[in-house]
């Protein structure tokens, strides 16, 4: 693994290589098609009822992403209705880990939706590129304007306040676009209270402080390659966490990466795209807010993250190909430090991630071969490298004596699916296979405190690859007005870490009622099912809606935890000129599945009607948009399956918000 | 553009530099824990030709067990091949009583050396004034040393003692000997026990002996009350090894305060002293100790 090292720190070292270099980006075809996809991505962040939207929230719209929640801020994103640690969360294409033992801060509370252009969700194998992976990707995907635009200058400036929690956000972006120099810079602050229940309870410890700001810089070297440097700096203080004991009193992130993009004009190689990056994330957990703790805690975590990836694209004819190599090298830390209640008294220190190494390297492929005007197929597969160290191993040991410190993995990919369109009707099917490697807290995570199930969790250093296979289909069919698709997956896994009670040990924090270790089920079945679609009743009229139902057993008719029972969405929109008008429901049924064993109860039926009205109004070159409308217009008192806790959600919320554009 | 890049990378320190410090681990450890690493001496006697240097860790003698060694260095006299010790205590009244000790010292030919230990079962004070006695044989001849010495407290409770009569009416003196510096981590966990004879006729001193045979079972567990009477897995009962001391494992899952929690059963696995503790969890209220426990700090 050395040479990842070396790479890297070559690399690093000479950063006026790429100064030196000359080659610059021409406005091929190229160029412009990524303008249009970053366009049509500004679009996207949105969801059907509101413009101004958290990450959360957009990501909240997607039919394959559920959320667990443990307050307002930072969910967690579970693709597949699989957790975190199963998928592969990366901002364009870089990992960063998140700080914290308990979750709470998944990659998607670093960024900010203004210094966002799309979110790409791959579910499954076809989620690989960037790394080993069992439930798919998200990539988070940053804007980056195209160099010699017709409109140099563009911006845009959001502001809006939310009744219910008396949330305020401002978030201004601006982008420049020269011959030879373009940027991309964006700010934001985003402040709310404590919000309300259903039952206008006030929720306590559910406030929240954010501020994010990025910078992208990118500089033509050549006829056809540039090089770009982004750093975000995001950091969010004073977070309540209401489903946990503790809060967030700060954490930071600084996430930079310099790349260097060199096209090529007829030729199979389409362009080369070489980033190396680097990522430091702090984060501060606060129980000075809870005097009803009978322990005082400090609980601080850190994670390093320095990366390269580099990707070549190819295309021939009705072939195309893209080929990535990925290498990262994580240090995660997290201390714990137990107060006693006579202070005088030595404190208690553990490392509940006694300094864990992840070096990763990996090679991924993807193929996609057109085999008739109708007919193609994707073809993929990638290789990768894990390795991971713990130097204090000897934490690790007192569970599992004798533990290597040390582990190399090999974690192999691959997915093949076939899509066809037969007149209206398109059709795919697909399979696919992949390894992934326990997460640092499943593998060394010593006494991690799990408020839901309310025990301490101990890493297996000897757990075995989760093996993962997969088969998936879709079916669509469309016309000028109608649009209905229906999506299936499985997934059929081996390995799959959950954690069990143990014999031994007995709790170190005081909430807890015992220890479970990371054990592996001899497998797990994961069944998904979409369905969705969308008609035009008018031309000024639209219908959405969407049904997704899942099911996931342990092997021996046991259910897994966080599986979201059936749910659907549907959403009317209106439009008249500049007027707008949405109106959407959304629920969940009753939770029959639902797992004891993990910490779950049965969550009852909820429905949540929402609307929204909207107004453009162009200024000469200014596009001004306001909009307002209310979430949980009945104020329904709800929580949701994959609420921790079973905190409540928010009641009734009216919203406001003005956007402008230039 | 070396000027964007020189601005960023400044910033890029100025925004990683961390905005609370990691803890050291190791070096707290070491604030807890005086080390005492290097055998240093502790006095000097010089007995004809013979000039006799005792040597202790960190050239102190405390209460509990301590590691000594003695080097006769005997300038044109043949080399000395056997010594002997007696510590001695004296009270008030002038009663004298000795303590746990290797009283025949082993030769060290290595490094010329002689090697023993000593179990203070008190520190110095004027009701117990501690003495070295050395005997060694030279030319066919006997001679004798004595040396008066100080114990310590002991300032490392990983090597705290305890003393007790068990049920059998025995006199018993329980010794921590390693680790001197546990970590979060498995530690051998090692101590001495001692029985005290009944003085032989003609003797006034009743001395100890290796308790041989006995188990000392283990339970350990932190005292703060907020921990809720916490324990460790894996944890190994301490049985005798050959070198006459007792070996066991003890699991600290985190630093602090921990209370070695002990039963000793004798050859017939009897009950000699300690109860077993209860392994509920209960936040907020100390856990009960065993009738036999050392207490521990790291």
């Amino acid at each position: 693994m050395k040479w990842i090292y070396i790479v890297i720190t070559v690399l690093l070292s000479i950063p006026n290589l790429y100064a030196q270099s000359t080659i610059v980006q021409k406005d091929t075809t190229k160029v412009l098609q990524e303008v249009n996809v970053s366009a049509k991505g500004k679009k996207k962040i949105k969801t059907d009822t509101k413009l101004a939207v958290s990450v959360d929230e957009f990501l909240a719209s997607s039919q394959s992403i559920s959320f667990i929640k443990r307050g307002a801020y930072a969910w967690e994103p579970m693709l597949n209705n699989m957790s975190s640690e199963r998928s592969s969360v990366t901002i364009d294409g870089m990992h960063v880990f998140g700080a914290c033992t308990d979750k709470m801060d998944p990659i998607t509370s670093y960024v900010e939706t203004n210094n966002l252009s799309t979110v790409a969700i791959k579910s499954g194998q076809e989620g690989n590129l960037h790394g080993a992976t069992v439930a798919g990707s998200i990539d988070l995907q940053r804007k980056n304007t195209a160099f010699g635009l017709d409109k140099k200058m563009s911006g845009n400036y959001q502001t809006g306040f939310e009744f219910n929690n008396k949330q305020y956000f401002n978030l201004a972006d601006l982008s420049y676009s020269g011959q030879k120099f373009a940027a991309d810079g964006s700010i934001s602050f985003r402040n709310a209270k404590n919000y309300y229940d259903g039952n206008n309870k006030e929720v306590k410890h559910s406030q929240f402080n954010k501020f994010n700001s990025s910078l992208g810089l990118a500089f033509k070297t050549g006829e056809r390659s540039a090089l770009r440097v982004d750093a975000i700096y995001d950091k969010a203080k004073d977070v309540g966490f209401p489903a946990l004991p503790m809060d967030l009193w700060l954490s930071r992130a600084l996430i930079t990466s310099a790349s260097y993009k060199q096209l090529f004009e007829e030729s199979l190689v389409q362009f080369w795209d070489t980033k190396i990056y680097y990522n430091a994330i702090e984060h501060y957990m606060d129980d000075t807010t809870r005097p009803e703790n009978l322990v005082h805690m400090d609980m601080p975590g850190w994670s390093t993250t320095y990366g390269l990836l580099s990707k070549i694209a190819l295309q021939r004819g009705d072939y195309s190909s893209e080929i990535q190599l990925n290498a990262y090298d994580n240090l995660s830390i997290a201390e714990m430090r137990m107060y006693p209640q006579d202070r005088s008294n030595r404190t208690m220190f553990a490392y509940s991630w006694p300094w864990v190494t992840t070096r990763f390297a990996g090679l991924s492929n993807n193929n996609s071969w057109n085999l008739s005007a109708r007919s193609h197929i994707i073809v993929g597969g990638s290789l990768g490298v894990n390795y991971n160290y713990s130097k204090y191993v000897e934490f690790n040991w007192i569970f599992h004596p004798g533990a290597p410190q040390e582990k190399t993995r090999l974690l192999p990919g691959l997915h093949g699916s076939y899509h066809m369109s037969i007149d209206r009707f398109d059709f795919s099917a697909g399979v696919g296979y992949g390894h992934r490697a326990p997460s640092i807290s499943e593998a060394y995570g010593y006494y991690i405190y799990n408020s839901f199930d309310r025990y301490d969790y101990i890493g297996n250093p000897n757990l075995k690859n989760e093996v993962s296979y997969e088969t998936n289909a879709s079916i669509g069919y469309k016309t000028d007005r109608l649009g209905i698709q229906a999506k299936v997956n499985y997934f059929y896994i081996q390995g799959y870490i959950v954690g069990k009670i143990l014999s031994m040990g007995s709790p170190m924090n005081y909430q807890s009622v015992g220890v479970k270790g990371y054990t592996a089920l001899d497998h797990a079945n994961i069944f998904n099912l979409a369905l969705s679609g969308h008609y035009d009743i008018l031309p000024t009229l639209h219908w959405k809606g969407s049904l997704t139902y899942a099911r996931a057993t342990d092997g021996r008719g046991g259910n897994l935890p966080f599986i979201r029972p059936l749910s659907y969405q549907s959403s009317l929109q209106y439009q008249h000129k500049q007027f707008g008008i949405q109106t959407s429901i959304n629920g969940d049924a009753i939770q029959r599945d639902y797992s004891p064993e993990y910490g779950e109860d049965k969550t009852p039926a909820y429905q949540i009607w929402n609307l929204s009205a909207d107004y453009s109004l162009p200024i000469r070159k200014v596009n001004l948009t306001l909009q307002a409308g209310a979430e949980n217009i009945l104020n329904a008192y709800y929580s949701t399956y994959a609420d921790w806790g079973n905190i409540p959600r928010m009641g009734r919320n009216i919203f406001t918000s003005l956007k402008c554009n230039f | 553009m070396e000027k964007i890049i020189l601005f960023l990378t400044v910033l890029c320190y100025a925004l990683t530099s961390c905005t609370k410090e990691k803890t050291d681990y190791e070096a707290e450890i070491n604030t807890i824990i005086p080390e005492r690493t290097q055998f240093e001496e502790v006095a000097t006697i010089q007995n004809g030709p013979y000039t006799l240097r005792i040597e202790a860790l960190g050239g102190k003698l405390y209460k509990g067990y301590n590691e000594v060694r003695l080097k006769i260095s005997s300038q044109g006299q043949p080399r000395v091949s056997e010594a002997t010790l007696l510590p001695i205590q004296t009270g008030l009244d002038e009663q004298t009583a000795t303590c746990p000790h290797l009283h025949q010292l082993t030769y060290k030919a290595d490094n010329d050396y002689f090697e023993g230990y000593i179990v203070f079962t008190d520190e110095s004070s004027e009701m117990a004034r501690w003495d070295l006695q050395f005997g060694f044989i030279a030319n066919k001849q006997q001679h004798n040393s004595i040396q008066h010495v100080t114990v310590q407290k002991q300032s490392n409770k990983n090597l705290n003692m305890i003393s007790f009569i068990g049920s059998d009416g025995e006199q018993y003196i329980i010794a921590l000997v390693a680790p001197q510096k546990p970590k979060v981590a498995e530690n051998d966990l090692v101590a001495g026990i001692y029985k005290l004879n009944k003085p032989t006729t003609g003797s006034t001193l009743a001395f100890y002996s290796q308790a041989e045979g006995y188990t000392l079972e283990l339970d350990p567990r932190m005292p703060e009350p907020s921990m809720g009477n916490h324990s460790s897995p894996n944890n190994k009962d301490l049985l005798p090894g050959a070198d006459g001391l007792y070996h066991g494992v003890v699991n600290y899952t985190m630093t602090g305060n921990w209370t070695l929690n002990f039963i000793l059963l004798n050859q017939q696995g009897r009950i000699i002293k300690g109860t077993v503790v209860p392994d509920d969890f209960t936040p907020g209220v100390a856990g009960v100790k065993s009738e036999l426990h050392i207490d521990i700090l790291f």
